[in-house]
This record gives structure tokens, sequence and C-alpha cells, in this order.
């Protein structure tokens, strides 16, 4: 499927009005906004046509994918947009990330969860609002409206560092960009470690310059600062680090050799 | 205290609304709790058990109900179960805390909600930490969803 398509669909107290533009739009927001309420119109209209009384207009199928038995539903469906309701634990499985890929398909999806294994654009994360009644009737209006907007955020970026999704062809562009100004530019190595990166990004400025972060009159040796700043970012956590007694958590393997693999040429086992 | 859970988690009832239409009570609606909280997040009147007057819908069940605010009702009458809370709106974040004052409570997350500007006491079950605000929460609960 290609191009956008406008999707009315009502009924006596409800009306619905949007556009939908590429293969996966996402819905969510505030709770009562008529998430539901739309994905059991569009189921009703499917089942029971114009005797649901419900009107519906769009120049594709509209239907609903849902329980156990997707799969064979999903095979039946094409050319059509599919509305997917929460509570469909499927929507973030590898499984359905697979089958969606091989459709000519739109998909509406609501859910608040993160969807890493499906391509969709924050362009096309939206809520739906209330735009008022019309004229004299006591239908409820409602239209989709983008809950991210670059035009919210009016603060310029200059970015310290910049982290990019995989590392191929954009973070290489990226790369060449940056080092011109100096400009630190990391792969994620994948969409679902993107927040662990930028977390990250911190500890790793402190390490590449420690002298820019280590006030002497505070800290008598750079030692002091690592074990101040363990001590504090560890707090309550299962990596508590206490200098005097050794966390059983920092002897996990995979600890282990993180701290080992920085010892050049020494080799303890 | 409240207590979250943050990423998949099995044993959580993911599909709240069916859990809800199979076990709601009536005296459940009509609880003084349920009733702001239906006021507050549908914008509805509870009539009686079995009827909610909504600006919407007009006169509706209690199935009918937005699925956040049935997963707010199902966690004040539930204790025993944990619930999938990624149904509900960054509106309920403040009855989850509210739920979670007097008695513990335990709910599954699976994105961030947000619980506003104010300081709350959150334990984040994925790591033990106990948290006071969201920007001391979304740094550790981010790792998991």
């Amino acid at each position: 499927m290609k191009g956008a398509h406008r999707i009315i669909v009502q009924n006596k107290r409800i009306r619905y009005d949007f556009e939908v533009r590429r293969n996966i739009t996402v819905i969510r927001g505030d709770s009562a906004t008529g998430k539901t309420a739309l994905v059991d119109m569009i189921r009703e209209y499917y089942e029971n046509g114009s005797a649901s009384g419900i009107e519906l207009a769009c120049d594709k199928e509209c239907t609903v994918l849902e329980g156990r038995a997707w799969t064979v539903q999903l095979a039946m469906m094409q050319d059509s947009i599919v509305f997917i309701d929460e509570g469909n634990g499927f929507v973030g499985s590898d499984a359905f990330a697979a089958a969606v890929q091989d459709t000519d398909n739109y998909y509406v999806i609501v859910t608040r969860e993160g969807i890493p294994s499906l391509p969709y654009s924050v362009d096309e994360i939206y809520g739906i609002r209330n735009s008022g009644k019309y004229g004299t009737l006591k239908r409820t209006y409602n239209e989709f409206y983008h809950l991210y907007r670059s035009a919210d955020y009016k603060q310029e970026v200059r970015p310290e560092r910049v982290v990019t999704e995989d590392s191929n062809s954009g973070h290489q562009f990226f790369q060449a960009v940056c080092g011109k100004s100096g400009i630190g530019c990391v792969s994620a190595g994948g969409k679902s470690n993107i927040f662990r990166t930028v977390l990250g990004q911190a500890e790793v400025k402190i390490l590449e310059h420690p002298e820019d972060y280590i006030e002497s009159r505070d800290y008598f040796s750079w030692e002091r600062f690592f074990t101040a700043l363990l001590v504090r970012d560890t707090k309550d956590t299962h990596l508590r680090y206490v200098k005097r007694h050794l966390n059983p958590a920092y002897l996990q393997e995979r600890v282990q050799n993180k701290i080992l693999d920085v010892m050049d040429r020494v080799h303890l086992g | 205290m409240l207590n979250v859970y943050y990423g998949n988690m099995p044993e959580a009832v993911f599909n709240t609304s069916v859990y809800f239409k199979n076990t709601y009570e009536d005296a459940w609606i009509t609880d003084p709790a349920a009733k702001e909280m239906i006021l507050d997040v549908d914008k509805s009147t509870v009539l009686d058990g079995a009827v909610i007057d909504s600006p919407v819908l007009g006169k509706i069940a209690p199935v009918s109900l937005s699925g956040g605010v049935k997963t707010l009702i199902l966690m004040k009458n539930e204790r025993s179960r944990i619930f999938n809370a990624s149904v509900c709106g960054d509106n309920c974040a403040k009855w989850i805390l509210k739920l979670a004052e007097k008695e513990d409570l335990t709910i599954n997350l699976r994105h961030l909600m947000d619980f506003g500007e104010g300081r709350f006491d959150i334990r984040i079950m994925n790591t033990s930490q106990v948290v006071h605000s969201m920007k001391e929460l979304v740094p550790i609960a981010g790792l998991y969803v």
C-alpha cells in the first residue's frame, strides 16, 4: 500500500476523522480519549457493515487484528488498514514484526509500550483529542494530533556528543560531520541500546578527560574521586559499592572480564 | 509504597479489560474512591453499580469504562494480583500513587509513565532502588522498557 488514506468513522455519538500515511501508526496518550472506542467501531463496522449503525468512509478496507489466532487472521488481510487495540501481547513479539513486513497493509496500533522490533517514525505517534461538538448535534468530534512535534522544542540544539542508532551510513555521515567540530559520535549498536548508550555518555566523558572533572581541592587523588563516584552512583542498587567489603555482584564473570580486559598484558587466568 | 516492575512480567494480568469484565462487582463501582476516579479520568458519573453516565457515550455499563479506570478499580480491589498498568494513561498516575499511600501496591509497567513533578516513593523492583522523582526514576526504569 502507498499514499495517505483518510478514514472517517462515526455513529450518532462520536465521529473520528483522521489520515494514515505510513505503514505503522501508533496511538497513545491519556486514558478515556477514545482509543478503544475507535477500534470497537472499526470492528463493528467490519463485522456488520452499515447494519452496525456505523458509517465508515475510506478508500481501503479497515479491519481489526486481535486474539490468539492473529497469524491466521493476518494471512487473510491484504491491502487493508489494520487496527490493533492495546491488550494484544503479540504486538511486541518478533513473530509479529516478521509477519507484518511481508504484507501490504497499513497498521494502526494502540499501545504505550515501545515496539523496538517495528520501524515506526516519531512523526507517526498520535494522541486522540476531542475537537468539539458539531453545530447543534450532540456528536463528539475526535481527531488525531501529533504527540511529539519538533515545533514544540524551541531551543537550539548544540550537542556535546551524538549517538546514532547503528554503525551504518547514517553513523558514518555524522561521524564525519561531527569530527570536523570535535564532537564525539558513537553508535548505540541498535535501537534498543540507545537509552543505555545515552546514559553512559556522562561516564564516558569523565573517563576520556578525568582532569576536567576532578577538583584537586576536593579529591587528593583520582582514585578517591572515582571511589566517590562509584559509591554515589551505585547507592541503593544491587551494585552498591563499599570500599571495605567487595559486593559479590562485582565477582560476576561479565564484570570480572570487563575489569580484566582493560589490564593490558596482565594475565590472571 | 508503590512497587513497580518494569518490562515484561509474565505473572501480571496483561489484558486488564478482559479480567475486569469477568470479575468486577457492582460494589466496586459504587465505592466512593471508584466514583472519584471515574469522574476524574472518564469525566463520567456513577448512577449505580451497573450504570454510568458518560458525557460522550451516554449511559454505559462498567465494562465500557476506559481501560485506565478499569485497571485502577482492579488495583484497588484485587491487591493479590499484579496488573499491567501500561493500559493506564498519565492521567491515572496520581491515582496509582494514591492507591499505594495506605497499603503497598505492586504494578507492572511497560512504558515510562509520568508520575508528575512532585515527590513520591516508588520502589523499582528490577533493581530494588527507591526513587522519589521522575529525574531519579527515568535513568533506571528506562533501561527496562
